[in-house]
């Protein structure tokens, strides 16, 4: 009964602690870097070749608002309400860019000088998937997992962890372990 | 500064541009311990001189540029590119030597001196020590304490706090993370820098082994932990970029503390 008492604490403190650090700056930055202006905007990755280009008003909705990086989106915020008595539309591909998910490419088209629509030709495919990922290998994890804690332990006779600056080092424990001697 | 109430002797040094404690317990002259610690440092110093990727004068950094044959390199440069080659097999690539464009073994060297340096120790009769270079941790035997050696696993995002304890008579403990310098470990394969994990501290019998595979599983990214799993002989704790904490059910965790 205790144990079952302690259990539920348990859970509720974890869970408590899991919605801490979700809403913890710095580390979302997955969701921080996406502003999601539209919500059936980030679904919709996948490039339509071949849409758009000869039918400028058809494709008249603003729907490409993705690109987890925000790097090179450009240019879909304009609302293309153009008039049918406008030119021929034109198709301008522009250059692949690359940050650090990986490369993305986009198209636009253009009538007049209005973009009526863009399409992503090339997008990071690990940053689509990286939730997914993760998922997998925790069904597959044979060992423990949770939320990182922070222990501030007594008696620890040295500590593990990258401290190659000078500056690193002055900060961490292994410091204060070294000074204490 | 050694004080009077614990046995053994305590020093920190700068050495390959990182400071190295080392703690030896073992209750032996003063005399004996100093000339230990002078051997430990002067090991590491050399290891330095002859290693550095900075140094342009170091064997490889001759190595690197033609002016040294691999049958003219010494039997140390040897096995450490012999090891560097094992290891880039044995992590898929994702340990790779020649990531920058030229030789830089740094990844499994400063482990290996270590390693070696604690090797010496015991052989030399210093059954009890800890070496630290760096984040890179080398423990035989028990503290002055008399208990087995603490070692706390930073947390990743609190430098003065730490994320887990281990305890134990025999490790070798490394840790690789992004905290740090940024994000500057690299993914070889695409270039960029890797993603995904925060840290990973690995855990096993040689630390050269242990900080070649730590850094390796930090490029491979969330694979990473996946990759740790199925590793034998070493034992693993992952801090992704979301704050999660994965680890071996059978990791040396310290039983001492209550938390754990």
């Amino acid at each position: 009964m205790r144990r079952a008492l302690l259990a539920i604490t348990g859970l509720a403190a974890s869970t408590t602690a899991l919605v801490v650090f979700k809403a913890a700056p710095g580390t979302g930055h997955l969701a921080q870097a996406v502003p999601a202006p539209a919500p059936t905007a980030t679904e919709k990755a996948e490039p339509t070749p071949g849409k758009g280009a000869t039918k400028p008003k058809a494709s008249s909705s603003p729907k490409p608002t993705r690109s987890a990086s925000g790097a090179s989106r450009s240019g879909s915020s304009a609302a293309p309400k153009t008039p049918a008595a406008q030119p021929s539309p034109s198709t301008v591909v522009g250059p692949v860019v690359r940050n650090e998910f990986g490369d993305v490419q986009v198209r636009i088209t253009v009538v007049g000088d209005e973009i009526v629509n863009a399409a992503a030709l090339r997008l990071p495919r690990g940053t689509a998937q990286s939730d997914q990922r993760s998922d997998q290998v925790d069904s597959r994890y044979s060992g423990t997992v949770g939320m990182v804690v922070e222990r501030q332990s007594a008696d620890l006779d040295t500590v593990s962890g990258a401290t190659a600056t000078s500056d690193a080092y002055r900060r961490s424990v292994q410091a204060a372990i070294d000074q204490a001697r | 500064m050694a004080t009077a109430t614990r046995p053994g002797l305590r020093r920190v040094e700068p050495v390959m541009g990182t400071p190295v404690s080392l703690d030896i317990a073992d209750d032996r002259p003063m005399t004996e311990l100093a000339a230990l610690a002078d051997e430990v440092f002067a090991w590491l110093r050399e290891v330095d001189a002859r290693f550095s990727t900075y140094r342009p004068d170091s064997e490889v950094c001759r190595f690197d540029r033609g002016e040294l044959l691999l049958s003219e390199a010494s039997a140390d440069l040897r096995r450490v590119l012999e090891r560097c080659a094992d290891l880039w097999g044995a992590t898929d690539g994702f340990f790779d030597a020649y990531a920058t464009g030229g030789l830089d073994p740094s990844g499994y060297v400063k482990g290996w001196a270590v390693q070696v340096a604690s090797d010496r120790l015991r052989a030399a009769g210093a059954d009890n020590h800890c070496l630290n270079a760096g984040g890179d941790v080398r423990v035989r035997g028990h503290s002055s304490t008399g208990l087995p050696w603490r070692i706390g696993v930073r947390h990743p995002w609190n430098p003065s706090a730490v994320c887990l304890v281990l305890s134990g008579t025999d490790l070798a403990v490394a840790t690789s993370g992004v905290y740090e310098r940024g994000h500057h470990v690299r993914d070889p394969r695409r270039g960029a820098p890797a993603r995904g994990l925060r840290s990973v501290t690995v855990v096993g019998p040689d630390l050269g082994l242990a900080d070649a595979y730590a850094t390796a599983a930090v490029a491979m990214g969330v694979a990473g932990i996946g990759w740790l799993d199925r590793l034998p002989g070493y034992r693993h704790a992952v801090v992704t970029d979301d704050a999660r904490c994965l680890h071996s059910t059978d990791l040396p965790l310290s039983t001492t503390d209550p938390v754990n």
